[in-house]
């Protein structure tokens, strides 16, 4: 279809505001990590000052403020998405090779739980976690975000394994391979690009999720989300402070989702629209 | 192979389902005791409808699901159309896109704390600006405004997705079909409601189940931005479930309120999961 000048200049000056909405929270929050106190909370906002690192050299050089977090945070979200691999690699697997009777019925248990409100799950975990004396440690945190993160990358990994034709692996198979060396000769390696994008998404998840850390953590294990909650909950609120660490939380995220690329239709959607 | 993702979710469901069924019949307050204190019957089902705002959150919960997936999918759509013009510069547009559905809904709810917040907040002081009338203690400290408040930052985070994924699905549409159609004489309007909208219509069913159950499930921006206050003008379901259990730490009651949220969400998820799936290749 052919455009005029003239339809192509409202396409922009349509989307200039749209994008403006969508980036300006964020760069304004950037703006209030990187400018001096006094200038936060004036009438009209001042949009012109001079940049200070202090709130990120206070935040994250200062030891004892949220440098710990930040490891917290690669602990529990990297733990998170390792244990759930063996789990979540062999039953996508099986749900994509075999055609089985209970197929349909365990797909939708799944995206269930997918939907179910995490809260529901936690005050049980809380009050066990207490009992047995695992509040505050990573592996509470791991174990309860495996609600999240197992069923998230079986319907995703599914989608993948169901691309790499059968085929190749009956090929193998006529060879003289057994079911297990197929799987891991053949079908792995071709599936391992959708390993990762699966693993890049749960940790994605893991690192953003709040609910199960505000609860299951203490101030040792604190999670960085929680770091800029730290600031909030004292009297005096530190906003500069609040910025700094929650423009550090925001980076890891980014970065995944810019390399991800073509298969966030498909992550978001947890593989089931291909994107 | 299927077993170990099974059991493992099951021991993680089936666990905290069945705690939570047991204790909704004792009343037990963590505060005074470790262990249940007396079994009470069905009072703690009673009381989640007498002492907690269940029906308020309830209500509040329905709103923000159904006009949060409403306004996101239109608006998101709107972005869509926009971004298949095919014009260049719409690989930026759509990375700039990306960047809100990235934050951590925790994060967001402190970003938009600051836009909101009373007199020098950019959003409120944009507001006033224009012209319009802000609340005098804010737009999250006014009972009018604290809910409203709460569905910007989620339309702010989430709209993104509607836009991305829908304009995927408008790419996958197939040029032969428009084609004929306009050969047909079908105008834009009609193009865009007879043709377009039906080829996409299992998507946008999948992802405003995703997004209304999310929205539904919605915790973290109420935590953040309001406490559910002013008052209960903006608690959920979630976070009045939150409160009750782990402010209040009144574990029977909580549990009580468990079961009849799960309930609720087992119908609307099996609601969906009928017209969702239906076609659906297993």
């Amino acid at each position: 279809m052919r455009t005029s000048i003239q339809q192509k200049l409202l396409v922009y000056l349509a989307l200039l505001p749209v994008l403006l909405f969508f980036i300006g929270p964020i760069l304004w929050f950037l703006a209030l990590a990187l400018r001096p106190p006094e200038t936060a909370f004036t009438v009209p906002p001042q949009f012109i000052f001079t940049p200070t690192l202090k709130a990120f050299e206070y935040t994250f050089l200062e030891p004892g403020n949220n440098r710990n977090q930040l490891l917290n945070s690669v602990i529990v979200s990297s733990g998170a998405t390792l244990l759930s691999l063996p789990f979540s690699v062999s039953a996508a697997y099986a749900l994509s090779r075999f055609q089985l009777r209970a197929k349909r019925f365990l797909m939708l248990w799944y995206i269930s739980l997918l939907m179910a409100p995490p809260i529901v799950f936690l005050i049980p975990y809380f009050v066990v976690m207490a009992r047995l004396g695992w509040v505050g440690t990573h592996a509470s945190m791991i174990i309860v975000l495996q609600t999240i993160t197992i069923p998230f990358s079986i319907w995703l990994l599914k989608s993948f394994f169901d691309e790499v034709p059968d085929e190749l692996e009956e090929a193998a198979l006529v060879d003289g391979a057994n079911r297990l060396q197929a799987l891991l000769r053949i079908t792995l390696p071709l599936a391992l690009p959708g390993i990762i994008v699966t693993s890049m998404f749960a940790f994605v998840f893991s690192w953003n999720n709040t609910v199960f850390p505000l609860v299951l953590s203490n101030q040792r294990t604190a999670t960085l989300p929680l770091g800029t909650l730290s600031y909030f909950a004292t009297t005096g609120v530190t906003w500069n402070y609040i910025a700094a660490t929650a423009i550090v939380t925001m980076i890891p995220p980014m970065i995944i989702f810019l390399l991800l690329g073509r298969y966030i239709v498909r992550g978001l959607t947890f593989g089931a629209v291909k994107g | 192979m299927l077993a170990p993702s099974v059991i493992v979710l099951f021991s993680l469901i089936i666990y905290p389902m069945g705690f939570a069924l047991v204790n909704s019949f004792y009343f037990w307050n963590l505060q005074t005791s470790p262990s249940p204190v007396q079994f009470i019957g069905l009072s703690n089902y009673q009381m989640v409808f007498q002492i907690t705002p269940f029906i308020d959150s309830l209500r509040n919960t329905l709103i923000l699901s159904i006009g949060g997936t409403f306004i996101e999918f239109w608006f998101g759509m709107g972005i869509a159309l926009l971004l298949n013009s095919q014009l260049r510069g719409m690989t930026i547009a759509r990375t700039i896109l990306i960047m809100p559905t990235t934050v951590a809904p925790i994060v967001v709810g402190f970003l938009f704390r600051y836009m909101f917040y009373e007199g020098s907040g950019l959003f409120s002081w944009l507001l006033t600006s224009l012209g319009f009338a802000v609340p005098e203690r804010g737009l999250l400290g006014s009972s009018q405004t604290a809910l409203a408040s709460i569905a910007v930052a989620d339309i702010w985070e989430w709209t993104p997705f509607f836009a991305i994924v829908l304009y995927a699905g408008l790419l996958s549409v197939p040029e032969e079909i428009v084609d004929a159609a306009r050969v047909d004489g079908a105008s834009r309007v009609q193009m865009f409601w007879r043709i377009i909208l039906p080829l996409i219509k299992p998507t946008a069913v999948i992802i405003i189940m995703i997004r209304f159950m999310q929205l539904f499930n919605m915790f973290d921006l109420v935590f953040v931005l309001t406490r559910g206050g002013p008052g209960t003008a903006s608690r959920t379901l979630s976070y009045n479930l939150y409160y009750e259990g782990l402010v209040n730490y009144n574990i029977g009651l909580a549990a009580a309120m468990t079961w009849l949220i799960v309930v609720i969400v087992t119908i609307i998820i099996n609601v969906y999961i009928l017209i969702a799936f239906k076609d659906w290749e297993w």
